[in-house]
């Protein structure tokens, strides 16, 4: 490590940034935004029919398949890197901890807003919590969302006791609790500190549980599920993609962020990272592959229909090429290369998890197949762009992103893009 | 000798006595009646009256009711359940006859016993929810009976076809039973079928029914109206053109193997259709007149297994010996000389090895009479024939 | 983080432990009623007897208070020409299929909720609002319903429908066995008005044998199989054919295994009264603190 890394917030490292917070990119996002609330508020005033292409046939969409499934994978850096960082005690890798955190405190937040739109009787979401069925996949993901939901949000408290602690100053009448604010945030974050740990191990066992029980979940479709899909060890697949979508989502974000924001790009912590993709990808690979001679389901890849396709697609451009490239030196080096591998390993695990939930699903009774409509498209993507909004706003007023100690102010060279 | 009388008169009304006691043979007959055996309706031996052991309703081994059409009701108003519509009057007679035609009363009134002819609603339970739920409630077995012939028939499970609703001007549908039409029996019907070493099969129908004994359900037990009526189904039915068989062998083997069991595949599988079964050329024994209408199972008592049998007079006439044969019965009263004659005395013929009478040719008067000849001279006087 | 001492790590690790294994236990009693009697009820469908003349649409229409219309319009046969499914406004439908062995007389096959013996929908719901009762009848308790919609994921017979058009209190509706009508003595409504009896009510004991009664006794009628004695484990409706209904997609074709219960297995594999979990976290502690014993020990020399 040549120089230390230390979080701050964007802003505070640098002033240009905060004039110009609607880029032209920024706004286009909002607008993607506002077009979701709408169908999101015809969902809500007229049912989920009068939005959605769901029936009695396909009862779950995209909303579930994107939104949820997807969702709570492409959140597992939170817990690939926790465990690296504070488990395993990789400190090289801290500087990445805060921002996989920060991606999987948003991800999950839209994984319980994603279940709350598509639940008919929204209003009983709590449910859950005092209704049991111990023999539910969907009740063990949903407790352990909800648990690991409210871990993530303990373990981001320090970020914000870091960031407010002696710069609580607040005006006019409130002023009066400035103080009891600042000793509140101070109890918290020595009592935080001392206990972050239990936090830390939680979300990581909370991890491993839900993101297989989250493969278990369709386990119970049966033969309504393609072969090429349907198996037990549908957690096991479940568990080994979304550790191996953990880092290269981390990077991908990294790089993203870095480019949006003008940041130098951390390439001496995400090159080692990149190096770790590379045999959690064969194992899943191993496993998904191993599954399919067991089973013997390669017979349904010699059909040409829409099944064979995807998972074609799925195993080689979200697996297969990913790997390669991540086992060369070249690509761990090279920012644009490595993003690309982030990239399709990102695919390949998000259309997997659309594979599971929608495309393998074929019940026995339909009327015509399910495609996604206009408004669960629009709501999905409305998700997908408020979140990084939210992240933009967070990362750039709060201690997420890792800057060089000693410079933080003068990165010139670099100009703002959307 | 007295003991033995009174022996033999104990032991057979203890019999008639026991038969009595089981109720279902009313003429205390032990079992043979209408193939009637215990096996029939009991699965056990010895059957007790906690434990009758009785077999479910054997549609498949009815027994049948014996009766004709034109012996049961002519019509039946059923008005057992009317909560909706007006009780149904039911044209029995002209269903009966319908019925005659595949499997007799038995049809319907399925395990009737050789008792008295039971009606639906003395086995059907006219409640619903019940015990035993092994065979159908009442509204239901009527319904099954009707409709598996009328939605063959027309196609239609149209309530309105048997009801009539409360309040309706009309109250009955059928007055009086109609008559069916008499079914027109073929005399034969020749078959192509895919058995290569003989492709033609010709089937002398009406020798089957009137010679051979077999009845029409033996063969048509799973025909029904649609055979004849439905005419988007019929089938031809010719003595000319060979019919291309669509049964499976089986299916279409099984009436014939009840009697044919251990012929040779040749003896009906030929390469073009046959003449009917001659008595002269198969067993070199012409049948005339009288005999030649007689069902086989008049003279040949095993009809599953033929045998040759002794065809002296006697041996089935026992009266056709002199003084007691009533000669009157072919149509001519011997006069009082003529009685006293042996039969071989007129009906001779010098040709027949063992001296027989040859009643085959015309009676010789040429022993006695030098001048008469029959049929221009008779021992008698012409009567009218009386037939049996 | 660095500043935390070791015996208050394991103090804390072992009191979650605690915590997690002692919620366990009550888990396990959080499992919804799921009876397997066995005097448990059930229906017998004769397809070979069934007119197809919908009168059980209607009657069910009837007590399940949904617009039901007159029973006269149900005379209309056109509705056969498509196939029909079991939805929030009609939870069964009769459908007609070709008649394999006799053209003309097709095959009407009544579907609804098949009142599974291990019913995956009771597996299923994430607040366990299904449940199989003593008398074979699997209901739900609507007030507990979140309507996410995963009994219908998971249901074998794809029965479970929902009100995809109500804004507010949608709800999840199938077949309920006439549970209110059954408590009452009285028979489901379908099976009171069918006019043949091609449904017979009974316990489900019984009726498998009336079935292999009737299967042996008219070999040329039935195909020797009963559609549910076996199908996902058995379902409390059962029915006789003349030919194979799976074949025809009359029903779907399954497997004899209960649906759920690979799920099940998986379920309470991985929580198997918490223990791999509280393992997994006693694992993560114990890696955690080594490793950073270690690096304390490298940074002390």
């Amino acid at each position: 490590m040549s120089e230390y890394l230390k979080p701050v917030p964007i802003y505070l490292a640098d002033r240009q940034v905060q004039k110009k917070f609607f880029t032209p990119g920024v706004i286009v996002l909002c607008i993607i935004v506002l077009n979701g609330l709408l169908f999101l508020a015809a969902r809500f005033l007229f049912g989920i029919g009068s939005v959605t292409n769901l029936n009695n046939q396909f009862p779950w969409g995209i909303w579930i398949g994107i939104d949820v499934a997807a969702g709570v994978a492409l959140a597992a850096g939170g817990f690939t890197s926790a465990a690296l960082g504070h488990i395993m005690h990789r400190e090289h890798f801290h500087s990445i901890v805060r921002p996989a955190l920060l991606t999987a405190m948003l991800g999950y937040t839209f994984v319980a807003i994603g279940v709350f739109v598509d639940i008919g009787r929204w209003y009983y979401i709590w449910h859950p919590l005092v209704m049991w069925n111990g023999n539910s996949a969907l009740f063990e993901v949903g407790i352990c969302v909800m648990m690991y939901v409210t871990v993530l949000y303990i373990e981001f408290l320090p970020v914000v006791t870091e960031r407010f602690i002696g710069k609580v100053n607040l005006k006019g009448y409130l002023s009066f609790f400035n103080k009891p604010l600042e000793k509140l945030l101070r109890i918290l974050d020595k009592g935080l500190n001392k206990t972050i740990f239990i936090f830390i191990i939680l979300g990581v066992v909370l991890s491993t549980l839900h993101q297989s029980s989250l493969g278990t979940l369709m386990v119970i479709a049966g033969s309504k599920m393609h072969p090429l899909w349907q198996t037990p060890v549908l957690p096991l697949l479940f568990l080994l993609s979304a550790i191996s979508v953990g880092f290269p989502m981390v990077i991908f974000e990294s790089i993203t962020a870095s480019k949006s924001l003008g940041l130098k790009k951390e390439m001496e912590v995400l090159s080692p990272l990149g190096y770790t993709v590379a045999p959690l990808l064969g194992i899943y690979l191993a496993f998904k592959i191993g599954d399919m001679f067991i089973r013997e389901t390669f017979v349904y890849l010699t059909e040409l229909n829409t099944a064979s396709i995807m998972f074609t697609i799925e195993v080689v451009v979200g697996i297969i090429i990913p790997l390669r490239m991540f086992l060369s030196k070249k690509v761990l080096k090279t920012p644009s290369l490595l993003f690309t591998a982030s990239a399709l390993v990102i695919f390949g695990v998000l259309l997997n998890r659309i594979n599971n939930f929608v495309v393998a699903y074929t019940p026995p009774y339909s009327f015509g197949s399910y495609f996604p409509s206009i408004g669960e498209i629009s709501v999905t993507v409305g998700f997908v762009a408020l979140l990084v909004l939210l992240y933009r706003i967070i990362v750039l007023n709060f201690p997420v992103i890792s800057q060089p100690d000693k410079k933080f102010a003068i990165k010139t060279k670099y100009t703002i893009k959307g | 000798m007295k003991r033995v009388i009174c022996g033999i008169l104990f032991f057979s009304t203890l019999v008639v006595a026991q038969n009595k006691s089981k109720n279902h043979l009313p003429d205390g007959k032990a079992g043979s009646l209408q193939n009637v055996n215990c096996k029939t309706c009991h699965t056990c031996d010895v059957p007790t009256k906690q434990n009758p052991c009785l077999i479910e309703c054997p549609r498949d081994e009815m027994i049948t009711v014996h009766q004709t059409a034109e012996q049961g009701p002519d019509v039946i108003k059923i008005d057992k359940l009317t909560n909706k519509y007006l009780p149904v009057t039911f044209s029995h007679k002209t269903h009966s006859q319908m019925s005659a035609m595949s499997g007799g009363c038995g049809n319907c009134h399925h395990y009737n016993t050789a008792g008295p002819i039971l009606a639906c609603a003395d086995c059907h339970n006219t409640e619903r929810k019940r015990e035993d739920i092994s065979k159908p409630d009442l509204q239901a077995a009527y319904h099954r009976q009707c409709i598996d012939c009328h939605k063959e028939w027309s196609h239609s499970t149209d309530c309105n076809s048997c009801h009539l609703e409360k309040g309706s001007p009309i109250t009955h549908k059928v007055t009086k039973g109609k008559d069916h039409p008499k079914v027109k029996e073929p005399e034969k019907l020749i078959y192509e079928t895919n058995y290569n070493k003989g492709k033609i099969v010709t089937f002398f129908h009406s020798d089957h029914t009137k010679l051979f004994g077999a009845e029409c359900i033996s063969c048509h037990q799973n025909d029904n109206c649609t055979r004849c009526h439905d005419t988007k189904n019929v089938q031809t039915v010719s003595s000319t053109i060979p019919e291309k068989i669509s049964k499976t062998g089986s299916q279409h083997h099984q009436p014939c193997f009840k009697c044919h069991a251990n012929d040779e595949c040749s003896k009906c599988h030929l390469d073009k259709p046959t003449g009917p079964f001659n008595h002269k050329t198969s067993t070199g024994w012409a049948l005339t007149r009288f005999h030649e209408k007689l069902e086989c199972a008049k003279c040949h008592e095993n009809t599953n297994n033929f045998t040759k049998l002794n065809n002296d007079c006697v041996s089935c006439h026992k009266n056709f010996v002199t003084g007691k044969f009533e000669h009157e019965k072919t149509g001519l009263k011997l006069d009082e000389i003529h009685q006293e004659f042996d039969c071989g005395d007129c009906h001779s013929e010098s040709n027949l090895p063992d001296g027989k009478a040859g009643f085959a040719n015309k009676p010789d008067c040429s022993g006695c009479h030098d001048d008469k000849s029959y049929p221009k001279d008779k021992p008698g006087s012409l009567v009218k024939v009386i037939k049996k | 983080m660095e500043k935390q001492n070791r015996r208050s790590f394991f103090k804390s690790a072992g009191l979650l432990t605690a915590t997690i294994a002692g919620a366990s236990t009550k888990s396990v009693k959080a499992s919804p009623e799921n009876i397997l009697s066995e005097d448990r009820m059930g229906v017998l469908v004769d397809t070979t007897t069934c007119i197809g003349c919908r009168n059980c649409e209607w009657a069910c229409k009837k007590t399940h208070n949904l617009p039901a219309g007159e029973l006269n319009s149900y005379e209309d046969k056109s509705v056969f020409k498509e196939m029909r499914r079991p939805d929030s406004s009609a939870l069964t439908v009769v459908n007609q299929y070709e008649n394999e062995k006799r053209i003309n007389f097709p095959i009407n096959v009544k579907v609804q909720c098949m009142h599974c013996d291990h019913p995956a929908c009771v597996s299923a719901c994430i607040v366990g609002a299904f449940s199989k009762k003593e008398n074979g009848s699997v209901i739900w308790d609507t007030d507990k319903c979140i309507g996410c919609r995963y009994c219908m994921v998971a249901c074998p017979f794809q029965v479970p429908s929902f009100e995809y058009d109500k804004a507010l209190d949608p709800e999840i509706r199938k077949c309920d066995f006439c549970f209110e009508r059954t408590k009452e003595g009285l028979l489901p409504a379908c099976v009171e008005i069918c006019p043949v009896e091609a449904l017979v009510y009974g316990p489900r004991s019984e009726l498998i044998k009336i079935a292999r009664e009737k299967i042996k006794k008219y070999p040329d009628r039935y195909i020797e199989h009963i559609y549910g004695e076996n199908e996902v484990g058995g379902t409390s409706w059962l029915y006789l054919a003349g030919q194979d209904l799976a074949k025809t997609k009359a029903l779907p074709a399954l497997e004899t295994k209960t649906a759920p219960g690979v799920s099940e297995s998986i379920q309470h594999g991985i929580f198997a009264y918490f223990v791999p979990p509280a393992s997994l976290y006693a694992l993560l502690a114990g890696i955690m603190w080594l490793n950073k014993k270690k690096k304390e020990s490298s940074e002390g020399e």
